[in-house]
């Protein structure tokens, strides 16, 4: 048997000091993948040239390549190849942002050419310009469609981040790893880190349950059956 | 030194990480749909109490990370005095974590063909089981077919993850090799186009199965 | 005053509109009748700019579509309303109606709003204005989708088989509306099928086919057994239309 040195209180602040790092990566990422898969979308939605298809290339090496692979590539590929420094948290936020970055930008289009081309068409003959038409048109429809989606896409995200432990980040998983290695206790350490991922995602549907109920009872949908009584 | 000629060395091993890669997620696909199916079987069939059961599963499954699961049985199963290679670990865990997403998908497909089918069935005197197995499920996987390529494509992607259970997968062939070469970046950007033509490769082949498997229902 | 002049238009080498030359003097309603996919929807939508003709001049007053500007300017004098309503389904049917007045002419949001109640108000829909489109009938959305025109201040109204998707009793509301308008001397293009409605409120009618004016008429003439028996083509489009 190997010495066993059983659970202490530095390992629930050990634990706590993972779920810090897991959240607040989590909480980057998504802030800022978010925003950019948004700015992605909308350049796709509007056929920007050259830069709109070229995200959009990227984006879909991204979500077609494992997460692991592109962490390798950023952490230890990009300062061997270019003489930069790079941290491994820094490293982590550039994939993961990147990768909800290009799930969203996919999200984000079809949300929006899920809006009626009739509606802008509409607008336009209004003389409306193109910034209110998305703001006011675009926008608003396009989101009560993102929004599930939207969860649906956090959600993953949320679990992806256990991979940044990989390449040394002290997230949730990592302090698992630390832990199971430290106790052998594999049946404590993995259930209660599972249960932590669980509970994240858990809260982020909840969250995510909670907004589109709101979306739904302030706008028209709240009125939904009968457009079909009428239509 | 070239790139390409500091890798030639290294082709049969990346070669060897390719086969392996296969090899598990070919064994993981399988293992997923054969979990997925019972699973949508039970919740869709089973009533409630199995449902409710199902749905916790497939809940579970979905929200917690592969890598925590990958770990729990990999450090896990040796404590049971189970001893099993990476290898079947990784087919294992593959197979009952995806096995719900696959769940998710057939399910749908099932309440989908159900109501009218099942009136007509019965009415030929086929036995639920065998109406369930000639009829429903093989419908709802025609109607089913283009998300479960989707996660497919996605176990493969997640294939590389077993590489942190030591598998010598095409993950950590790579790996291996970009620390001999020191050329991490040719050699993870290379892989990474690897694994994107791998799985737009998957994907068409999904697409054509779907367009074949769903060409009587052309509209 | 609308003035088109050889306007010419084709999708993927498939002429559509096909030199059309037409003048709208204020004041007047002009009625373009023709079969299904003669090109009248082009014709409108050339005039708002939302189709650019291949070639030919649209202008409106001094304004052109071919520049940003003129543009700008003739979308904001001239209001569409469309046969789908296409209203704007997340917005409440009050603010449909408000929503260009003051983002475009900037127009203070108060003002608009009464201005908008005063509009629902002379079509009936007073108590409706804060509900959404999709709790209205079709005649009501597109009383609402005329006021939502109207609350431009346009010199003119283009409309565009407005009453195709209403039934009749809804339609006759519509009909009512445009007469009011007409009374108050409305210059508007009025596409329809509907030769009731074209005769009961235009003062001259054009018949397109297959991209060109056939004829362009004043509408007593165009309803005359001699001009009918002159112009077999046009007997028989009247004949079907009212068949059906
Ligand atoms: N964006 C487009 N792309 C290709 N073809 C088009 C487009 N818009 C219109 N057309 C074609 O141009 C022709 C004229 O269309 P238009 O909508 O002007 O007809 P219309 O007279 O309004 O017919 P309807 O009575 O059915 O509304 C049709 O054959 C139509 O198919
Ligand atoms: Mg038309």
């Amino acid at each position: 048997m190997p010495t066993q040195e059983g659970f202490n209180h530095f390992d629930l602040m050990l634990w706590l000091a993972g779920l810090g790092v897991t959240l607040s990566v989590f909480l980057i990422s998504s802030v800022f993948g978010c925003l950019l898969g948004t700015l992605m979308a909308i350049g796709r939605y509007y056929q920007v040239a050259v830069i709109g298809p070229l995200l959009f290339a990227i984006g879909e090496v991204l979500r077609n390549s494992p997460v692991i692979v592109q962490l390798f590539l950023v952490y230890f590929g990009i300062p061997m190849f270019f003489g930069i420094r790079i941290t491994q948290f820094d490293a982590a936020i550039l994939v993961l942002t990147a990768n909800t970055a290009a799930f969203m930008s996919v999200v984000g289009l079809s949300a929006l050419e899920s809006v009626d081309r009739e509606q802008v068409l509409t607008a336009r003959s209004f003389a409306l310009d193109e910034m209110d038409i998305l703001r006011r048109i675009l926008a608003p429809q396009a989101l009560i469609v993102a929004l599930p989606l939207t969860i649906g896409v956090l959600v993953n995200q949320a679990q992806v981040t256990s991979l940044i432990s990989v390449i040394g980040v002290a997230d949730l998983t990592r302090v698992g790893h630390i832990l199971n290695q430290k106790t052998f206790e594999p049946f404590i350490v993995w259930p209660v880190i599972g249960a932590t991922y669980l509970v994240i995602s858990l809260a982020i549907s909840a969250l995510g349950k909670h907004l589109q109920k709101r979306v739904k009872m302030s706008g028209p949908l709240a009125n939904q059956k009968e457009t079909f009584a009428f239509d | 030194m070239s790139f390409l000629s500091d890798i030639g060395p290294f082709i049969p091993a990346l070669w060897d990480g390719f086969l392996t890669t296969a090899a598990v997620s070919a064994a993981s696909i399988l293992g997923s749909f054969v979990v997925g199916t019972a699973l949508a079987v039970v919740a869709t069939y089973g009533g409630r109490i199995a449902a409710m059961a199902a749905t916790i599963y497939i809940e579970a499954f979905r929200n917690i990370s592969f890598l925590v699961l990958i770990f729990f049985f990999y450090f896990g199963l040796p404590e049971l005095g189970i001893f099993i290679s990476a290898f079947w670990t990784g087919v294992l865990v593959l197979s009952l974590a995806v096995g719900a997403y696959v769940a998710d998908a057939i399910s749908a497909g099932l309440t989908n063909v159900q109501g009218g089918v099942k009136d007509a069935a019965t009415a030929f005197g086929l036995t639920t089981a065998q109406r369930i197995r000639l009829l429903e499920l093989p419908l709802a996987l025609r109607v089913s077919l283009r998300p479960l390529g989707s996660l497919f494509v996605n176990l493969i992607l997640t294939t590389s993850i077993l590489s942190t259970i030591t598998l010598n997968e095409l993950t950590n062939a790579a790996k291996i090799i970009a620390s001999t070469t020191f050329r991490p970046f040719e050699v993870y950007f290379l892989l990474l186009i690897l694994y994107s033509i791998l799985t737009y490769l998957c994907s068409v082949i999904v697409h054509r199965m779907h367009v074949r498997a769903n060409r009587f229902l052309a509209t | 005053m609308i003035k088109l002049t050889d306007v010419r238009k084709s999708y993927a080498g498939k002429v559509v509109l096909d030199g059309i030359d037409l003048a709208v003097q204020a004041g007047e309603v002009v009625s373009i009748l023709g079969g299904s996919g003669a090109g009248k929807s082009t014709i409108v939508n050339c005039i708002n700019g939302l189709v650019a003709p291949d070639s030919g001049s649209v202008l409106l007053d001094e304004f052109s579509v071919a520049n940003r500007k003129g543009l700008r300017e003739i979308r904001k004098k001239c209001a569409t309303v469309f046969q789908n309503f296409n209203l704007y389904p997340h917005l409440t049917n009050i603010e449909n109606i408000t929503l260009a007045p003051v983002r475009v002419l900037g127009v203070e949001p108060k003002n608009a709003l009464a201005d908008a109640h005063d509009l629902l108000h002379s079509v009936g829909l007073n108590e409706h204005a804060d509900k959404y489109p999709a709790q209205l009938s079709g005649g009501q959305k597109q009383r609402i989708g005329i006021c939502r025109a109207l609350a431009m201040s346009p010199d003119y109204l283009l409309l565009d088989e407005i009453t195709s998707s209403l039934d009749p009793e809804m339609t006759a509301e519509v009909v009512d509306v445009l007469k009011l308008l007409v009374d108050k001397g409305m210059t508007m293009i009025l596409v329809t099928h509907e030769l009731n409605v074209a005769r009961s409120i235009s003062s001259r009618i054009v018949f397109l086919e297959a991209g060109r004016i056939l004829v362009d008429v004043h509408r007593d003439v165009f309803f005359s057994d001699a001009f009918l028996d002159e112009n077999r083509r046009i007997k028989s489009f009247i004949a079907s239309a009212n068949g059906l």
